[in-house]
């Protein structure tokens, strides 16, 4: 065998418990960088954003999914988004921002996600990926200003999602909104939408990858 | 029996870049898919033309039309069949991390070990997409690193830009490390990820960040010229790609194939994996002259001349190719392992 010469470093580490903590503190190391980051206390808030139809706990998610940009992918609408390394340990996994481009329920994601991080579901009610919140002073038709009704026509859970009333004024079935965002993305009021999906996923820390809503 | 492939090398370096062309090409089909899906093709392939885009996006529309049933006639022209070519294109997805490759669903082991380790459970999906790489692995031995890897390819060219270095005798370091190293990271980042429920390797394994940073490059690309900015853009790079960088200079600078030797815990899954392969280098000791150039090219820093090849062989037949008696070659069988001398960690001083 040939004579083979090592770093000094390594060659006085002998035995395998120091080399382990040696690679565990790198790796540790590599770990802290991820700052600590704490979850709005209990506000039901998505900040923005909202994980793929089917996905799973976000403790739950966060194990399973592999970080492979398979369901980025297969997203038909391209709405879904991966996180950069600025997010931390949420880097790599997919997350959608209704405002901009809303979740037309294709559920390619589930389809194709290997680790089953997005469970695959058939039909559209099974999904619960948030819930639609009016601003009612903000929508004109509950304001009073005009009759809109264009989260009504969008929501592909129409007269079971949403209802109108007196203006087309929007109702919400918390019940039965799925959270896609489809209302959100075509709310007519611009600056900051009439009607926003909040989840109850407590989001592991601040909102990346664009404006705060 | 021994088996003998004709232009070795030539075929390894093929389906290398052909993988390469693959984890470029598929984001770049996600989006042909979402124009395809929104009915937007025609008028983004009339917009973009002359471009780049354009021209990608084109090109992967004559691809997809000319497999069988892709286009239809219409009165006396023939059409795209949109749901046909949709089919065709969404069976390729991901990268190198987990893939979806003509609708044959291929995960990395390492990603899948550290689902299930950060999750504490396996799903059936996961064990569906583990199957083909298993049988490969088991049965080819280490070929994800010497066929597939991207990082390898890049740190193969690495290796010879070494060899100009020593050329104008400017003599870069060269320092050995245990190769448990990448044992023992393996075996600390599945710990860590089963503590923390996190999977931690994905993070740094390079082919992931390749994958991942290509990705981001592609759809960075895409999401330029849906701006109007045409061209190549270096949006999507992240400062990841850095890390990749500082690979490539410390084994240009300071240690031969680093990395793979070393350091890299999915190669030493698939060294474990490995350890009863079906193929081997194995050495005819009639044939051989001793001239020990198999030991010079050997990029993992085995010893195929003393026959203790171990586990971390990587099957990447360079020394087969190297060897002008003609005394390596692959040789079928299970019964490699058994008559291994009683080395253990292959090569390790």
């Amino acid at each position: 065998m040939a004579i083979r010469d090592r770093l000094p470093f390594f060659k006085q580490i002998k035995s395998v418990a120091a080399r382990t903590a040696v690679a565990g503190g790198v790796l540790a190391g590599f770990l802290s960088l991820r700052s600590s980051r704490v979850a709005p206390a209990g506000a039901r808030d998505s900040l923005g954003m909202v994980r793929p139809p089917g996905a799973r706990d976000e403790k739950e998610f966060l194990a399973l999914c592999a970080r492979c940009t398979r369901c980025a992918d297969s997203c038909e609408a391209q709405c879904l988004l991966l996180f950069g390394p600025e997010a931390g340990d949420l880097q790599g996994t997919p997350h959608l921002i209704p405002d901009d481009r809303a979740c037309t329920l294709c559920m390619k994601c589930g389809e194709t996600c290997p680790t089953g991080a997005i469970r695959p579901l058939e039909k559209k009610d099974d999904v619960r990926m948030g819930v639609a919140v009016v601003d009612k002073r903000l929508c004109v038709s509950h304001a009073g200003t005009g009759v809109c009704g264009a989260c009504h026509t969008i929501c592909p859970l129409r007269n079971r999602a949403i209802t109108q009333d007196f203006r087309n004024a929007p109702v919400i079935h918390d019940d039965r909104c799925v959270g896609c965002g489809l209302c959100e993305e075509t709310c007519i009021v611009r600056d900051r939408r009439a009607i926003r999906v909040q989840t109850d996923r407590l989001w592991p820390g601040p909102r990346y990858g664009g404006e705060a809503s | 029996m021994t088996l003998k492939i004709r232009k070795l090398q030539l075929t390894r370096r093929t389906v290398q870049l052909l993988v390469l062309v693959f984890i470029l090409a598929v984001p770049a089909t996600a989006r042909y898919v979402n124009y395809l899906s929104a009915r937007e093709q025609d008028k983004y392939m009339e917009k973009w033309d002359g471009t780049l885009q354009g021209e990608i996006i084109e090109s992967l529309d004559t691809l997809f039309r000319s497999l069988p049933g892709g286009e239809i006639e219409r009165g006396d022209q023939l059409v795209r069949d949109r749901k046909k070519v949709l089919e065709y294109a969404q069976k390729f997805r991901g990268g190198m991390w987990s893939a979806e490759v003509a609708g044959l669903s291929i995960t990395d082991p390492l990603a899948a070990a550290e689902s299930m380790a950060a999750s504490k459970t396996a799903e059936t999906v996961l064990w569906i997409s583990l199957i083909f790489p298993l049988i490969a692995t088991i049965l080819l031995g280490r070929v994800f690193c010497s066929w597939i890897c991207p990082m390898n390819l890049l740190l193969e060219f690495t290796d010879k830009l070494r060899r100009v270095l020593l050329f104008l005798e400017l003599k870069p370091r060269d320092l050995r490390f245990s190769r448990w190293i990448k044992y023992t990271l393996l075996a600390v980042g599945l710990v860590l990820a089963a503590l923390l429920s996190l999977p931690v390797l994905g993070y740094v394994y390079p082919p992931a960040m390749i994958g991942r940073e290509l990705h981001d490059l592609v759809f960075g690309i895409f999401d330029a010229a849906e701006r109007g900015a045409f061209g190549f853009v270096a949006d999507g790079l992240t400062w990841m790609s850095l890390i990749i960088v500082g690979i490539v200079v410390f084994e240009i600078m300071v240690s031969r194939r680093w990395w793979c030797r070393y350091i890299c815990p999915g190669g030493a899954l698939y060294s474990l994996l490995s350890a009863l392969r079906f193929v081997r280098v194995k050495r005819a000791q009639h044939a051989c002259t001793r001239c020990a150039e198999c030991v010079t090219v050997c990029p993992v820093g085995l010893t195929p001349i003393t026959d203790e090849m171990g586990r971390e062989c990587d099957n990447c037949g360079r020394c087969i190719s190297h060897c002008d008696s003609g005394a390596l070659a692959y040789r079928l069988g299970w019964d490699g392992a058994r008559k291994r001398p009683a080395e253990s960690e292959g090569g390790r001083s």
